[in-house]
């Protein structure tokens, strides 16, 4: 069965936890005696049962409330599978928020009805990062409805209000879905909620369904890719050893080594062990060349030799997500290698509404546009052509600092 | 339980661990002969072209089963493994948690720094256990083994770096999302080898195999895999009831973990 990987935001205290848990218990995707424990442990704490509990397995968490890094939690519902990451809510842990989305298939938001909490900032942070990430799929669930009388007004209003900054940055809103629930009741998960009649559409568990039936937009142009983790001894040979992130690699096919530089032919290929003609999209594969490549292979790529689209550079430009501060020389971690740069910012961009911002505000978890020059080449494309090779992350010193996506490369 | 596309898991583990092996220095991989790192190293000779490339230990408290030895023999002479057992001990006056974490980890600990690994392959899997649910395929562990669980490194699009302490090590999870019934599936599909005491004798099987003094064995009549697999897909029982460190407190696990036990 594919399993659907669910990423899930939305600001602290709003419901994530709680709702995961109430699928779980609701889809039966969870074994009793894993719910008895959940049960026996609030009492031991001297709470009233969260299902939320289900899913925080951290002391502090059940003390504390809240989620303190992504955990994960499986939901079969029907015909479908979902696998919920659980990103917790503050600030200062987006990085284990961006870890978990980046391997999401759509995004489910939650907002808080309630009249003390609504539409964060941090809310539309999320999805502002979660777009860049490349998660164009959205269902948003306004949670809480029962502690606003089941107010449609109030349902409304948020949907005005999000639908407003989704259009602002480039998402149309008609492509985005609203369902009104109650995670705590377990109200529109599965089935639709007699509390809520006025909402004529699906309960949130069909629409999660019919998501995962939508076929995933190709996100790559086809072009074959292979991006090689180093290499292993086989016999009297020494084999490159990678996966293919685009495009199919087969023997006999002419193809270049970047940013190395080396041209050959493909001699021989290995998939799980067995000899094969063609590797495909996403198998790991052991290359034989016609000659061997010498040193260090480790970040290089493997693209067919006729490919204009394949060149070296040392000059990016990108969009960035910063989450903490950068200034000159920076860290750049890029398919699973490392590298020293030189960033400029152009233009910081303000991700809670979209807009241009002047160049002495806070950088911190907004965007920006920036140039980065390199200390050595690397076989960077646009985040449009290749996704692995249009993607990296920032480290400031040893912190953590941003994550970016490529527009474009070589010198402007 | 869901069953999953053993297909993707396999090439995700494989990922991970040639990325280990060409990340780190000097890797090993722990062994206990049970289904998962059984499983692991099944994948491991598929990455490697028919062969482990890094040793395999074994901490030995001398009081596994019997049918555990023969397998272990067995095995590391069919697949030619670097097998390394290490001795631990048995205090007579500890069990459960207080056993395994006093014991097997300061073994670990001994070997670890004996023979210089970076990097410790460990076939945990996130439905084993809440807390394994946090855990990355890429973990960092200080000179002491413990886990900061409050600060891992962000973790995404296949960038498993880890800055470590300079006396630390990282353990690799290359299993982490496979799922117990995905195990035997996969065990199914590649005919892994695999200890006899998985399979019900006298209507009693071992669905999570530790040592002779904490595991218990569970009341069922699934002979071979087929069997296993369809007791899975209706069992509402959790994998490890029959390993008493799991339940003797809550929150035993993280301490357990965090102090760096497998």
């Amino acid at each position: 069965m594919i399993i659907n990987r669910v990423t899930l935001l939305g600001h602290k205290d709003h419901g994530k936890s709680t709702l995961i848990g109430s699928m779980l218990i609701t889809t039966r995707s969870v074994s009793e005696e894993r719910i008895a424990e959940a049960k026996s442990q609030s009492k031991k704490l001297g709470r009233k049962f969260e299902p939320g509990f289900i899913l925080d397995s951290f002391s502090e968490e059940r003390k504390g409330g809240l989620t303190i890094d992504t955990s994960r939690a499986q939901v079969k519902y029907r015909d479908s599978a979902f696998e919920f990451i659980d990103v917790p809510g503050h600030e200062e842990l987006i990085k284990n928020m961006i870890s978990g989305a980046s391997y999401a298939k759509f995004a489910l938001l939650i907002v808080s009805a309630n009249k003390d909490e609504g539409i964060r900032p941090q809310t539309k942070r999320h999805i502002y990062l979660s777009r860049m990430l490349g998660i164009d799929k959205l269902i948003v669930a306004v949670n809480k409805m029962d502690t606003v009388g089941y107010s449609k007004d109030r349902f409304e209003r948020i949907r005005k209000e999000l639908s407003e900054f989704l259009e602002k940055i480039g998402v149309e809103s008609r492509s985005v879905h609203f369902v009104p629930i109650s995670a705590y009741g377990s109200e529109n998960l599965s089935k639709k909620s007699p509390n809520m009649h006025w909402y004529k559409g699906k309960p949130l568990l069909e629409l999660m369904r019919e998501m995962a039936k939508k076929k995933a937009g190709d996100s790559s142009d086809g072009n074959m890719r292979v991006i090689l983790q180093g290499s292993m001894p086989h016999e009297q040979d020494s084999l490159l050893i990678g996966s293919v992130a685009s495009g199919t690699i087969k023997v006999g096919g002419k193809i270049k080594v970047l940013p190395i530089n080396f041209n050959s032919k493909v001699a021989a290929l290995f998939v799980k062990g067995v000899k094969k003609k063609t590797a495909n999209v996403s198998e790991n594969v052991a290359i034989k060349l016609a000659r061997q490549v010498t040193g260090d292979s480790k970040g290089s790529v493997v693209y067919d030799a006729a490919f204009k689209g394949a060149k070296n550079t040392r000059n990016i430009g990108a969009l960035v997500f910063i989450v903490k501060k950068i200034k000159g020389q920076v860290r750049i971690k890029f398919n699973g290698i490392e590298l020293s740069g030189k960033v400029s910012i152009n233009k910081l961009i303000d991700t809670t509404t979209g807009f241009e911002i002047g160049p002495r505000s806070a950088q911190q978890l907004n965007a920006a546009i920036v140039d980065i020059k390199l200390d050595r080449d690397i076989p960077a494309e646009p985040f449009t052509s290749s996704r692995e090779l249009g993607r990296f992350v920032i480290y400031q010193g040893d912190k953590f600092s941003g994550i970016g996506i490529i527009n474009s490369v070589g010198k402007r | 339980m869901i069953k999953q596309d053993i297909n993707e898991l396999e090439e995700r583990s494989i990922f991970v661990i040639r990325e280990a092996k060409s990340k780190f220095k000097n890797v090993a991989a722990l062994w206990s002969m049970g289904k998962d790192s059984t499983t692991m190293l099944a994948i491991a000779r598929k990455a490697f072209l028919g062969k482990v490339p890094f040793p395999v230990i074994h901490i030995d408290n001398g009081i596994d089963f019997p049918e555990t030895y023969k397998f272990r023999e067995d095995l590391a002479r069919k697949w030619k493994l670097d097998l390394m057992v290490v001795d631990s001990e048995v205090k007579p006056d500890l069990s459960g948690a207080a056993c395994c974490g006093a014991n097997k980890s300061i073994a670990l600990k001994k070997v670890m720094e004996k023979y210089g690994f970076d990097a410790l392959i460990v076939s945990i899997r996130r439905d084993e256990h809440g807390i394994r649910a946090k855990e990355r395929y890429v973990s960092p562990r200080d000179r002491n083994f413990k886990w900061n669980y409050k600060n891992q490194p962000a973790e995404m699009w296949n960038d498993y770096s880890s800055s470590l302490d300079s006396k630390g090590h990282v353990r690799i999870h290359p299993l982490l999302d496979f799922n117990e019934i995905d195990i035997w599936q996969y065990i199914k599909k590649n005919k892994v080898p695999i200890n006899p005491l998985y399979f019900s004798r006298n209507g009693l099987r071992y669905r999570s195999l530790g040592c002779t003094h904490c595991t218990t064995a569970i009341k069922s009549g699934a002979r071979n895999v087929d069997d296993i697999i369809k007791e899975l897909e209706t069992t509402g029982i959790e994998e490890r009831s029959g390993r008493d460190q799991d339940k003797e407190k809550e929150y035993v696990m993280q301490k357990l973990r965090a102090l760096g036990y497998m």
